[in-house]
């Protein structure tokens, strides 16, 4: 690799800091047999931090489903933990009644006992689901959101990094650019 | 990229490192300040949804039941209840758009403080509009 290429900083996950170039002479010393090979390595590294850029947009993507479920999920729950301290004076309070979707755009009517609901059943992945009670299930539920939500800072942070070395790049190559439409030029006034 | 006008030569000052991290902040801050306003739209129409619904809601009867979402489910709820629970998401939307109006504002406070600073040293050389 070119020495210039070669990245001073990272950020804490690893992606070099893209170059800056102070004097575009610096770098290209023989214009006539070197331009062309920087150029193409600039253009190199600028599809790569394009590359992680929608890599990482993907995973963000994941995420912006994730949290909501886990949201949805809370959701539920607090509703049933809100059903069962109310204070009820009919016998029929205690019972959540829901139409709930048994397959896509099919519904159905159940009744929830909630008197006798203790726990809810959590997937866990791997075709594994388990039984939790509900301030344990609040909790794992929570802990997951934290996670998620942590996952999500550091992918906004390196996608605003990527962002910024992508801006880099392509003001380093224009000005590559513009510096040897110049000497061009004044090559052939000479 | 365009190439410039006949006879118009890049008169380029020269690029600093510092001017090109103003160069990288501007370019991160448009982004997230697009972020931030795509949210505020959805953020918007949901929030005219609820006051629609808040309107339509009064024409039912008290004791009546209607089914609410929760989660993925629709729940079988006294229309009082769904009035409790609209009223206080309704609370939620509105302090988190006031919460995004604010940040758009110092998003901009900055964009026009380094577009003024970018402008002064590169003029024509730079475009920063849309």
């Amino acid at each position: 690799m070119a020495e210039f290429l070669k990245p001073k900083n990272t950020n804490p996950r690893g992606i070099p800091e893209a170059p800056f170039i102070e004097k575009v002479d610096t770098i290209v010393k023989n214009p006539e047999s070197d331009f062309e090979n920087v150029m193409k390595a600039f253009q190199e590294r600028l599809q790569q931090y394009k590359y992680m850029e929608l890599s990482k947009r993907q995973q963000l993507a994941d995420l912006n489903i994730k949290i909501p479920d886990i949201e949805k999920n809370l959701d539920v729950i607090s509703y049933i933990k809100e059903k069962k301290a109310e204070e009820n004076d009919e016998e029929e309070e205690k019972i959540i009644e829901t139409n709930y979707e048994l397959n896509d755009t099919l519904y159905t009517r159940a009744s929830v006992d909630v008197e006798k609901l203790d726990s809810v059943y959590l997937w866990l992945g791997a075709e594994v689901m388990l039984e939790y009670p509900l301030d344990e299930a609040v909790e794992l539920l929570n802990e997951r959101l934290r996670k998620n939500n942590e996952q999500l800072k550091i992918i906004k942070e390196d996608l605003e990094f990527l962002k910024e070395n992508i801006t880099t790049m392509e003001v380093n190559t224009a000005r590559l650019y513009n510096w040897d439409v110049e000497r061009r030029k004044k090559a052939t006034k000479e | 990229m365009e190439l410039l006008p006949e006879g118009q030569r890049n008169t380029a000052a020269e690029v600093l490192w510092e001017d090109q991290q103003k160069i990288n902040k501007f370019s991160t801050l448009i982004n997230k300040k697009d972020e931030q306003l795509e949210i505020l739209e959805k953020l918007k129409t949901e929030k005219e949804y609820l006051d629609d619904l808040a309107l339509e809601i009064e024409l039912l009867d008290e004791d009546e039941k209607i089914q609410y979402k929760i989660g993925e489910v629709f729940v079988f709820l006294k229309v009082e209840k769904a009035v409790e629970k609209i009223e206080a998401e309704n609370e939620k939307l509105s302090s988190q758009i006031d919460e995004i109006y604010e940040t758009i504002s110092t998003y901009d406070e900055s964009l026009a403080d380094l577009k003024k600073q970018l402008y002064a040293k590169f003029g024509n050389n730079i475009n920063l509009e849309r």
